[in-house]
């Protein structure tokens, strides 16, 4: 008797601690905020929503969207473990029991933009000394906050807080709070970078659980797509830009509004906001129905009888 | 309101989680609050600038998986008509109010009703915990209104089935504690999910988490996740999740009355 008291009270001494929840599984994304953003890509010059710095803005305007068509090292670059949250991508997350200890030792995130496999470690390994090799998807710890998992990431290289030039700085720092409600994740991601912001950006994304999904494998080839010379890096000079303002004609919006900044991101910005320097269009004309891939080209708001339904979510 | 609606109580086992151990006498909402979620908050607008923070043109469906229908009820969008007939607040009920540009003030009405009020549209969403002791509340009748009926609890941990533990050492789980407020909608007047008349119908309903979150430099946060379900309108569940701040005060509090477009 008293063995078996010992052994159950060996077992439970043993036993994870309480808070912890299964994240494991294939989940899919629900592309149901910024959709035409993350699906086809960005319009140029949209920054909104960014708490962008200075330098952020300046740094994204010189973007040239020939620039992955010409230099190829640009083409293969992997998502960061940040963006990747953001961007287009399924998930699979999977995790490390310690054997013995029955102890969580770590999740496994990977997406299939560029076959991104990340680590979050969950045994309370330290981080990195500061002078450590930065990669694309960082060095990640994580703890439990009662059902939320709290994920800090270092080391990261520079990469994307959108798509379209706005740039991160390999100085940010990302903690994300990943929580589940049955078959929905959430992951809120909050990017600290003293480079490319004034406040913190903090996002929030949303998946559901898909035990039939197949991730296919990935792959990415060099190759130049326009013609240029060795070694140019396509730009735009500072206040040479000529497309920065096409975002704002398209959506009827004020050109100050589309050029980011922390203070366009409060309700009350639309007090002081100026007029749109022309007028919307009287009705949706681009990625008007785009919620998956297959729709996002559609700008018919009524589709024709007989059109292909869109896939569901 | 409240007295406008009758609820039954269904009597049951109180299903609040609880941590491992003996029983726990059951609490009030208010008490067995495992986060605060009340006072000021700010919806901090990084999603969806250009649906949010003015109206979108009509015909704009992007990011919510509509089908054919809600498209053609969505392109006869005329706000002129919704002002004509006094239905401004078409854009303000429970499946789009948390995604408007705004703040919100949350406090306890009582012991096991959550209040929260928002400033954009100056609209007020009550949620009902069921008391101690019982499993929850059902609206039995009244009329559907912009925020509907709903039944809110502090979301219990993840588990697949009610069965007991056959094994006693096995009841210490995972995801023993639950720390989301976790709401259902239901009973809602027609409306729209975007500004532009996107519609939802009467047989929508409404998920909702509340997390909380406090960031490395102090900030607080809450973030809800929003399901909406609508069989006449949608093809799927849609799913948005909006980030709010904590605020010291009310001194930012701007109430002001719904708008048509």
């Amino acid at each position: 008797m008293k063995r078996t008291l010992l052994l159950i009270a060996a077992t439970l001494a043993a036993v994870p601690l309480w808070a912890q929840v299964d994240f494991t599984g294939e989940w899919a994304p629900a592309y149901h905020e910024d959709g035409p953003e993350r699906l086809p890509g960005p319009e140029l010059g949209d920054y909104m929503g960014i708490p962008l710095s200075d330098a952020g803005r300046l740094r994204a305007d010189s973007y040239d969207a020939d620039r992955i068509s010409v230099v190829t090292e640009y083409q293969c670059r992997p998502h960061s473990s940040d963006y990747g949250m953001r961007g287009l991508g399924n998930l699979r997350v999977t995790r490390d029991i310690d054997i013995t200890t029955q102890n969580l030792v770590a999740f496994h995130t990977y997406m299939p933009a560029w076959g991104s496999v990340r680590t979050i470690w969950m045994d309370g390994r330290p981080h990195p000394p500061a002078y450590a090799e930065h990669t694309f998807q960082g060095f990640s710890t994580g703890v439990w906050e009662g059902n939320m998992l709290t994920i800090s990431t270092t080391h990261l290289k520079a990469n994307y807080l959108r798509r379209n030039g706005v740039a991160s700085s390999d100085k940010r720092i990302v903690t994300e709070h990943w929580t589940r409600h049955g078959d929905f994740l959430t992951v809120i991601v909050v990017v600290e970078d003293p480079v490319m912001l004034t406040e913190p950006l903090v996002r929030s994304e949303n998946w559901y659980l898909d035990p039939g999904q197949k991730i296919p494998p990935s792959f990415c080839e060099y190759a130049a797509e326009v013609p240029a010379p060795v070694g140019s890096v396509p730009h735009h000079l500072i206040g040479k830009n000529a497309f920065l303002t096409e975002v704002a004609e398209w959506y009827g919006l004020p050109a100050e509004a589309t050029r980011g900044g922390a203070k366009t991101m409060y309700p009350e910005y639309r007090k002081t906001m100026p007029k749109p320097i022309k007028p919307a269009p009287e009705k949706c004309e681009r990625f008007c129905v785009c919620t998956t891939l297959a729709d996002c080209n559609l700008n018919d708001t009524v589709p024709s009888p007989g059109a292909a339904p869109a896939p569901r979510p | 309101m409240r007295s406008q609606i009758l609820f039954a109580i269904l009597i049951a086992a109180n299903l609040q989680a609880q941590p491992p151990g003996p029983p726990q006498p059951p609490r009030p909402a208010k008490a067995a609050a495992p986060v605060d979620l009340t006072g000021y908050w700010v919806s901090v607008i990084s999603e969806d600038w250009r649906w949010r923070m003015v109206t979108p043109m009509k015909g704009d469906f992007a990011s919510i998986p509509v089908n054919q229908e809600a498209r053609r009820v969505g392109a006869t969008w005329d706000p002129s008509k919704d002002e004509a007939a006094g239905l401004q607040c078409k854009a303000y009920g429970a499946p789009a109010i948390m995604r408007a540009p705004g703040r919100v003030h949350i406090t306890w009405q009582d012991d096991n009703t959550l209040k929260l009020e928002t400033d954009e549209g100056a609209q007020t969403r009550v949620f009902n915990f069921a008391p101690p002791g019982s499993q929850g509340l059902i609206r039995l009748d009244g009329e559907p209104t912009w925020q509907g009926f709903s039944v809110a609890n502090w979301e219990r941990a993840p588990r697949g089935v009610e069965i007991p533990d056959p094994v006693p050492i096995f009841s210490v789980r995972q995801g023993g504690q639950g720390r989301s407020l976790e709401v259902f909608t239901t009973h809602l007047r027609p409306g729209y999910l975007r500004k532009n008349g996107v519609p939802y119908s009467a047989v929508a309903t409404v998920n909702e988490y509340y997390d909380y979150h406090k960031e490395r430099n102090g900030d607080e946060w809450f973030t809800v996740t929003t399901i909406v379900r609508d069989q006449q309108y949608l093809t799927g569940p849609w799913i948005t999740s909006s980030d709010f701040k904590k605020e010291p005060d009310g001194s930012k509090w701007d109430p002001s009355p719904c708008k048509a477009r």
